[in-house]
């Protein structure tokens, strides 16, 4: 059983439980976007913000090294300052997405530190999507997880609340019993799920790829694409600089490249195929689970509007 | 930190041709820790200011490391700069090498072309300090030309101790050695499958062509093993740049099986 918030209590409750902290919600600035919030009338529940939450967990770029070539130790490492989080405002995707993320930054013999970091310092306060908010979800047909501290679901007046961790019911141990039963996510567009391997060479593919612009918004908006470069970059004196890391896409050219100028993904065809089946295949393979939540985000932000469950719903099953 | 790299220190350079050069690289004075890593894997290898690249090892040994280098990137041709007494800063070592211990008690067959060479050079260093350990073992290398053979001193080495073939796709008249493709004195070797494994290194093209030609002798996948070149950036199967399928060469690889990787796709 949960709990139940008022509407009218919730700012002092994000303020309680946020204390310390930095509250991260949807605000409503040039377009939604996750922010750390400023002022809590700036919060806003409608609508899903098109730029998802991995950001908190691995930014776009981020410093690992000062460089300093006039010193015996060229490398400093880049302490993480890091404080406590609280994301308000949440969908399921974006928090399945962390779990996906888990597998590639944490499950292995290496790990990433400011990940890891940003995990343990972040408190996940979800909104259930009812109903969805945008066109483009397609969650229902991706196996999402419950996952999250505290989940809220609008009931007009006020919030059904429910807990997923110990910490998460730690929260609301003081607000009202309350019985409800939070409905499942109902999405109209759907990904028919089937075994990609058989699909290799449709021709669903080429047709919808031929709109694409290589232009890497899709890798930049999904909320599990992290693929990243590392880049040393000096000041105009040659002698102090850093080495960071930055955001990439596997839908550039230069992705593949190696020294000596060979590309091994040249055409855009093989790139928007890897991408696809990194997804929802190789993925799968290798950590049991796909590396898409569903969101929708890469179909919506594309420019050219492609749309891979269309693909994918289009193979022509006579063929296999 | 994961991507802190470490100091090591330059104790030889020896240039191979014009635009290759050993390096041989030792920890800093008063470090004792003894080295660890197989033939096959790879080191990353930073330049301060330029950034950093993957170079596979070509040594065997727990003293030191080498790298054969070629200048064909941006930090490449800095390292290229660098003297003895200077530092190389690495991290790793990375990936999975050579099956070695997996292959005793077989005949082994190495197939190298070019740079692809190196890999495989410390694989041979290997072999030659468990030489018990494995029965024959045939190479077989090709280069472009007479000038662009690496390794001269260990080449006499091998002639003495292994079945080397040794040879170059062009060469002036008067060249005394071998002049033709490496596929094709592998094909002239009428070597069988029997108790073999093979390993390959080199350009993409010449791989396939040298396991095309492996079939023809009656070669199964399951006993050539290949490495693959990518521009890995993080070295431990979190940047995505070496991924081929849902294989990570940074990782999975850079040697693999044949039979594992034969078909997937880019």
């Amino acid at each position: 059983m949960g709990k139940v918030l008022e509407k009218k209590r919730l700012d002092a409750f994000l303020r309680r439980v946020s204390r310390g902290a930095d509250l991260i919600a949807p605000v409503k600035r040039d377009t939604l976007r996750f922010e750390v919030v400023r002022d809590y009338d700036d919060i806003c529940l409608e609508g899903r913000p098109l730029f998802p939450i991995k950001k908190f967990f691995s930014p776009a770029k981020q410093d690992l090294f000062t460089l300093n070539l006039t010193k015996k130790k060229l490398f400093k490492e880049d302490e993480i300052k890091l404080k406590p989080r609280v994301i308000f405002g949440g969908r399921l995707c974006d928090f399945n997405g962390l779990l996906r993320l888990d597998k590639l930054f944490l499950s292995g013999e290496y790990q990433d530190d400011y990940y890891r970091l940003a995990r343990e310092n972040t408190l996940l306060l979800g909104i259930n999507c009812d109903p969805p908010p945008s066109e483009y979800c397609f969650c229902e047909s991706m196996d999402l997880e419950r996952y999250y501290d505290l989940f809220f679901h609008d009931l007009g007046d006020k919030y059904y609340v429910e807990a997923g961790s110990a910490k998460g019911e730690a929260l609301i141990m003081e607000l009202e019993d309350y019985d409800f039963l939070i409905p499942p996510i109902r999405c109209e567009k759907k990904l028919d799920r089937k075994d990609l391997a058989k699909y290799y060479d449709d021709p669903a593919w080429e047709k919808e790829n031929e709109k694409c612009l290589s232009c890497g918004k899709c890798t930049a908006h999904c909320t599990t694409c992290l693929c990243f470069d590392m880049i040393d970059e000096l000041e105009p004196d040659m002698k102090r600089g850093k080495r960071y890391k930055e955001w990439d896409s596997c839908q550039f050219l230069n992705f593949t490249l190696v020294a000596g100028g060979f590309v091994f993904r040249k055409d855009r065809l093989t790139r928007f195929k890897h991408r696809i089946y990194h997804k929802l295949q190789y993925f799968r393979e290798n950590f049991g689970v796909d590396m898409c939540t569903g969101c929708g985000r890469c179909i919506e932000a594309c420019p050219r509007l492609i749309d891979f469950t269309e693909v994918i719903n289009k193979f022509d099953q006579s063929r296999v | 930190m994961l991507f802190s790299p470490k100091p090591f220190r330059i104790v030889k350079k020896e240039a191979q041709t014009t635009d290759i050069c050993l390096f041989k690289l030792e920890r800093p004075r008063g470090e004792k820790e003894k080295l660890c890593y197989d033939p096959g894997e790879f080191f990353q290898v930073s330049v301060p200011g330029v950034g950093e690249a993957p170079f596979s090892v070509c040594s065997c040994s727990h003293d030191f490391i080498e790298f054969n280098i070629r200048g064909v990137g941006s930090v490449s041709n800095k390292l290229l700069e660098l003297e003895p007494g200077s530092y190389m800063w690495l991290r790793g070592p990375y990936g999975n090498g050579y099956p070695m211990k997996d292959l005793i008690g077989n005949n082994l067959v190495i197939i190298g072309g070019g740079t692809g060479v190196a890999p495989l050079r410390g694989v041979l260093k290997y072999v030659e300090k468990h030489r018990a350990d494995y029965e024959k073992v045939h190479v077989f290398f090709g280069f472009k030309r007479p000038e662009e053979i690496l390794f001269k001193k260990d080449m006499e080495v091998w002639n003495r101790i292994f079945d080397l073939h040794l040879t170059v796709d062009k060469a002036p008249k008067d060249y005394k050695g071998r002049v033709g493709l490496v596929t094709k004195i592998v094909e002239e070797s009428g070597l069988n499958n029997k108790n073999k494994a093979v390993m390959i290194c080199g350009p993409p093209i010449m791989i396939k062509f040298t396991i095309m030609t492996l079939e023809k002798l009656g070669f199964n996948h399951d006993q050539i093993f290949v490495s693959f070149e990518r521009r890995m950036k993080c070295g431990v199967g979190m940047c995505g740049h070496c991924m081929i399928s849902g294989l990570y060469v940074c990782k999975d690889g850079p040697v693999f099986r044949y039979d594992k990787v034969k078909g997937v796709h880019e």
